[in-house]
């Protein structure tokens, strides 16, 4: 709607201003944090990955009751079944129920990936702001224990890593994996924020919050922290998607949650033996995999564009 | 540029010495003892204590560092702890086999990224760009190993057994022991579907990188300018916004080298290769120290290696980049 030309006025408000032009204007004059959910709202990709990763997690949370069948009994008398309507998704070389597993799977692999990426947030970001705000000794001793993790092909550690903590079944495999992968991301949030704050704390509101005689840890958390966290949030949502990945790397090679306990990487692995006669054993977890780190993704790269459009 | 080059050779050094020790610590440190595997029945206490001494294993880690590494600098890599044989004779054997899976991978990789990136950013926006973009999307998502699964069901197992599901045949004067299998076709026959599993994941990760660094770059003035001036549209895109787009790209490469060898790992796992992979990943569970260094050892190398090439490459590609001692 264009507002109607007011004869030889030169007021601002009386001049001609398009639709289009009031809600860029309007845009413009919210936080960054409300603009950019604004911009992830827009984009479909963002949202299909939201989907994906909310039915996931009430996958995972509700495992009890969607999940047909125990997924850890075995029945000997249902080894290697066709999908059918008793098993949707057959059953493996122990008669366990396919369906039971990926469901429960899901538990697992959401599991380490949120865990690990979450450790390694609390330990690595602390340890950027400080190396970052600080600089100097501190910066250094900080950078080359970080450079220490990194300079290792993230695999390799990942491995050597499983192999000293001993991989088990159950909960305890479960944080065993979960602490090996966050030791292997830490270093990334370390430098990810010490770059941010190198050149955070060299804007002039953060003279200001010196000079006004705030201290350190005030000035870091309330004004450092805050201006890091839309890079910090991009890269959490990324690297649960790796995490993820790396979690059913491990399981393949037998190093990751052992079984009993569902793993989808270890049922991928255990049932390649048999793909000749039952192709859909291995296809299904490896599907769960896929879609699971497709969702993150998807959702990771919205919110990198809605967070920061200049990376677009 | 001479001068920077034996810089960055020298700083090589501490980087693989750190790399050896901690691997070396870390391995010391895992529960289990090798002597008891390589014992087995036979195992008696006094036994032990002799192939300890034998092996070194009874001294302080750090004393056994410094012997490993000594050892190292006159080319001895040191003996398997369970099957006795020289550790560098059986790295040399396995080396070939990963480094054809990674240079293949790689150029599978860049075959594919290059020709995507470019489509997708010329015609941004089109359909073309919208299914480069999605098949990048669903090629990072989805894991080496689920790729090769994937290619086993399609060309192993359907049509007829095309390609081999496991096993390994050498390229022809590549042969490592008296008997072994080797020919032209039949190496590309083993290599191929490794070879895409391992590069499918990297070129949708190269795609999407170089998509977006081609996009900036043929908004730059001198591109505009080139255009100004009558230059085809070809030589615009191949000549001067490929070249200058592919500097992050290269970055990238070099960066990949350490996800390359992790999954090496898994896919010469998947398909029974007898590469550096399956040899690291038998040693660490063995706990056969020996074999674990001097794999971490060429890992190591490669790393780092693979880091200054990267540095390397900036000046072919950008001659304002200049490295000065």
């Amino acid at each position: 709607m264009t507002a109607p030309i007011r004869g030889g006025s030169t007021r601002e408000v009386d001049l001609p201003v398009s639709e289009a032009a009031w809600d860029g204007a309007r845009e413009r004059s919210d936080s960054p944090f409300v603009q950019g959910v604004k911009r992830l709202r827009k984009s479909v990709t963002a949202l299909v990955g939201l989907a994906i990763v909310v039915l996931l997690l009430v996958v995972a949370i509700f495992a009890d009751v969607l999940a047909p069948l125990s997924p850890t009994t075995n029945d000997q008398t249902a080894m290697f079944q066709q999908p059918t309507w008793a098993h949707p998704l057959g059953t493996d070389q122990m008669g366990r129920d396919m369906l039971s597993r990926i469901i429960y799977g899901t538990r697992i692999s959401l599991l380490v990936g949120v865990s690990s990426v979450l450790l390694a947030l609390f330990v690595g970001v602390p340890f950027g702001l400080i190396a970052g705000y600080y600089g100097g000794r501190t910066d250094r001793v900080i950078m080359r224990m970080m450079d220490l993790i990194l300079a290792f092909p993230i695999y390799l550690l990942a491995i050597i890593l499983m192999v000293i903590f001993t991989p088990t079944a159950g909960l305890l495999g479960t944080i065993k994996v979960t602490g090996a992968i966050a030791i292997v991301r830490i270093p990334i949030y370390a430098r990810l924020v010490r770059g941010s704050v190198l050149s955070i704390k060299e804007k002039e509101y953060i003279e200001a919050c010196r000079a006004l005689g705030l201290r350190d840890p005030w000035i870091v958390l309330r004004h450092v922290l805050p201006n890091c966290l839309a890079p910090i949030i991009v890269t959490t949502t990324l690297g649960i998607a790796t995490s993820i990945i790396v979690e059913a790397t491990l399981s393949f090679l037998g190093l990751g949650t052992q079984p009993p306990t569902p793993s989808w990487g270890w049922d991928l692995k255990a049932n390649v033996a048999f793909i000749q006669s039952n192709v859909w054993l291995s296809l299904f977890p490896g599907l769960a995999i896929f879609v699971t780190v497709l969702g993150f993704n998807l959702f990771g790269d919205g919110l990198r564009d809605a967070l920061d459009p200049r990376l677009k | 540029m001479r001068i920077y080059l034996l810089k960055r050779l020298i700083e090589i050094v501490p980087t693989i010495l750190m790399i050896t020790f901690v691997v070396f610590v870390m391995m010391r440190s895992i529960p289990g003892d090798p002597v008891v595997a390589l014992l087995g029945d036979a195992y008696t206490e006094d036994d032990a204590i002799k192939v300890r001494a034998e092996y070194g294993l009874d001294r302080p880690v750090l004393v056994q560092y410094v012997i490993w590494l000594g050892k190292l600098v006159r080319g001895d890599w040191g003996h398997s702890i369970l099957n006795g044989r020289p550790v560098l004779n059986d790295v040399l054997i396995r080396l070939p086999v990963t480094l054809e899976l990674i240079v293949l991978s790689m150029a599978v990789a860049l075959a594919i990224a290059i020709p995507a990136a470019i489509i997708g950013a010329v015609r941004q926006n089109t359909w073309a760009d919208y299914t480069a973009t999605s098949v990048a999307m669903i090629g990072v998502s989805i894991p080496e190993f689920f790729i090769g699964v994937l290619l086993l069901l399609a060309f192993s197992i359907g049509m007829g057994g095309m390609l081999p599901s496991s096993g390994w045949v050498y390229l022809p004067g590549t042969c490592p022991t008296i008997v072994c299998a080797a020919s032209l076709l039949g190496n590309a026959h083993h290599v191929l579907m490794p070879a895409i599993a391992l590069g499918i994941g990297r070129a949708a990760l190269l795609t999407r990188l170089l998509r977006a660094s081609m996009l900036e770059v043929i908004r730059t003035e001198y591109v505009t300018t080139a255009r100004a001036k009558g230059l085809a549209e070809r030589p615009v895109v191949l000549k001067h916004a490929l070249k200058n787009a592919l500097i992050p790209t290269v970055t990238v490469m070099g960066l990949q080298i350490g996800f390359l060898i992790g999954g090496a790992i898994v896919v010469e796992t998947l398909f029974a290769m007898p590469g550096l992979g399956t040899f690291g990943i038998d040693a660490i569970i063995a706990r056969d120290y020996q074999q674990v260094q001097g794999f971490a050892l060429l890992t190591a190398i490669a790393f780092v290696g693979m880091n200054l090439l990267v540095d390397i490459t900036y000046t072919f590609l950008d001659p304002r980049i200049r490295y000065t001692g």
